[in-house]
């Protein structure tokens, strides 16, 4: 694991000299303002704020930002041939895309930084339970470290950053709604457990009301390493092509 | 440095490598010469570890490719093919990244020591993208040498860039052979004339010839070549008539004409002259040609040609 810090360096740097990152964090930023200013107009006549407000938004926002931050990481490595030189390093496979994984989840979690300006225009506006929103940002941190590997795992897949973006776009959708299809399943132990397997089964009814539940963690958790076990196996298998 | 055994690399049922030996000992360039598709890049991707072979043994430095890859790969330089490069990051930040990964101790010492080596100390704090591809060549053999590694290998050095700088990159490919053993591709022999101590001549992935410029060019002694020019006919007509003549080993259309290669000492001039004469032909020029380590190149490697 000698090379992983050094990988993770090159790769954060070239996310904050990227143009293309700048853009994805403009995005990031307008479109949970944008929610932020609905729900404190919401807040003056209808109900109080939402403590999990940016959170919930997110999950549903990161469908399409995560595949996004990821689609460059090893697409591009492949594309423009530097993967050779990479796998030609002294390095383990492992180290690299460990390296490269952990590198979009700093950025993401500088993304997310970003968004408690909401929370401390909050604090002085209104009276936030801060727990709550506490909970579900470990919650986002989480869950968007979980997005973000299964981004990778399409970016290992293809040589093409826009392909990669595209299905990891598809493969999230399917992991975030397939509670739709528990609820048309006539078997309610069924559906339960195919909710139970979906990105929003272990957000909404926990993260979101601020209750940190150990088998959440553990299926984020759980999603990080399957998806990184089997990006380091495509990498693997770019040798034998 | 280099001990290559038995190499055989299978895609599916494509076989691009099929058995070869070689090696290269320090102090030695050796050229891989062949045209294109001959196993050059594959056999190249096994010595660095990139790929496994499929059958066979490679030893870099007294250590197995497969089985102790980290150590091969700690003393391995290698430029691939249209050296590939990270456009956002500087000069200097390309190089030291690989000096990093490949820890190199005190790396900031030896990055400033190959730009310099390679003339890219005023420009170390340039982009990458916008270097010239001579430019780039020179920052792919930076990198490779960065770690100071026994055994470089380069693939293609040489490949699209302009006569001045193919210069420029062939003298540091030559300045390389002091203590290192230096393997490198290409297909111009020219270059490979100039520049190794020894060839290695490969194609449809097997060896079909080894030795130094001057010995391969011995091997094309006791034939001769002859250079005519034939008009009265189409020339597929003309040169499968001049295939069909007794004694003539290859012919090759050239721009203008035909260079024929024959099989005795004989010289066959005087027949040739007489049999196109005979099949209605003209012979408008006819002149004896010196064999070069061209000729042998395109004889060993063309011959599976109708």
């Amino acid at each position: 694991m000698t090379g992983t810090p050094i990988i993770f360096r090159r790769e954060l740097a070239a996310y904050f000299t990227s143009p293309v990152a700048y853009l994805i964090a403009a995005a990031f930023l307008v479109f949970t303002a944008i929610t932020f200013n609905q729900d404190l107009a919401f807040a003056i006549t209808v109900r109080p704020v939402d403590p999990a407000l940016i959170p919930r938004v997110l999950t549903q926002l990161l469908i399409f930002i995560a595949p996004l931050l990821t689609m460059r990481l090893l697409a591009e490595e492949n594309r423009e041939g530097t993967l050779e030189l990479l796998l030609t390093a002294p390095v383990s496979d492992a180290s690299i895309v460990i390296g490269k994984y952990l590198a979009a989840w700093v950025y993401y979690t500088f993304l997310l930084a970003l968004t408690l300006v909401y929370q401390i225009i909050l604090v002085n506006i209104a009276f936030p339970d801060m727990s709550h929103t506490l909970g579900a940002y470990i919650g986002i941190w989480l869950y968007g470290g979980a997005t973000l590997a299964v981004g990778l795992v399409f970016s290992a897949l293809t040589e093409s950053q826009v392909l990669a973006a595209f299905l990891g776009m598809i493969a999230l959708l399917i992991l975030y709604f397939a509670d739709r299809i528990g609820q048309i399943v006539a078997n309610i132990d069924l559906g339960l457990i195919i909710f139970q397997l979906t990105l929003q089964g272990h957000f909404i009814p926990t993260f979101a009301q601020g209750v940190i539940r150990a088998e959440d963690i553990v299926y984020y958790a759980g999603l990080i390493v399957v998806m990184l076990f089997v990006s380091i196996r495509l990498v693997e298998s770019r040798r034998w092509r | 440095m280099i001990e290559v055994e038995n190499l055989v690399k299978r895609y599916g049922n494509m076989t691009a490598v099929k058995g070869i030996n070689f090696r290269v000992e320090p102090g030695e360039i050796v050229g891989l010469l062949g045209p294109n598709g001959a196993g050059k890049t594959t056999t190249m991707r096994m010595l660095t570890g990139f790929m496994p072979p499929t059958e066979g043994t490679i030893q870099i430095c007294g250590f197995d490719v497969v089985e102790d890859s980290m150590s091969v790969r700690q003393r391995v330089g290698y430029m691939p093919e249209r050296v590939p490069v990270y456009p956002d990051m500087t000069v200097e930040g390309y190089v030291t990244f690989w000096a990093k990964l490949r820890g190199v101790r005190d790396v900031r010492a030896r990055v400033h020591a190959v730009l310099e080596q390679f003339q890219l100390l005023d420009r170390r704090k340039q982009l990458v993208r916008f270097l010239s591809k001579g430019l780039r060549q020179r920052l792919g053999l930076a990198q490779a040498l960065v770690h100071q590694p026994p055994v470089i290998i380069l693939d293609e050095p040489t490949i699209g860039i302009d006569p001045r700088q193919v210069i420029e990159v062939r003298d540091a490919v030559r300045s390389l052979r002091e203590g290192h053993a230096v393997l490198f591709s290409s297909h111009i022999l020219s270059e490979v004339e100039q520049v190794c101590d020894r060839v290695i001549i490969i194609n449809h992935g097997q060896i079909v010839g080894e030795g130094t410029p001057e010995t391969l060019s011995r091997q094309l002694a006791g034939r001769q070549q002859v250079f005519v020019v034939v008009e009265g006919g189409s020339d597929a007509r003309i040169s499968a008539f001049l295939r069909k003549i007794p004694d003539v080993v290859h012919v090759r259309a050239m721009d203008d004409g035909f260079l024929i290669t024959t099989k005795s000492d004989v010289d066959l001039r005087p027949t040739l002259s007489r049999l196109i004469t005979q099949e209605g032909f003209t012979i408008v020029e006819m002149r004896a040609v010196d064999a070069s380590l061209e000729d042998v190149f395109l004889t060993l490697t063309e011959t599976k040609q109708p």
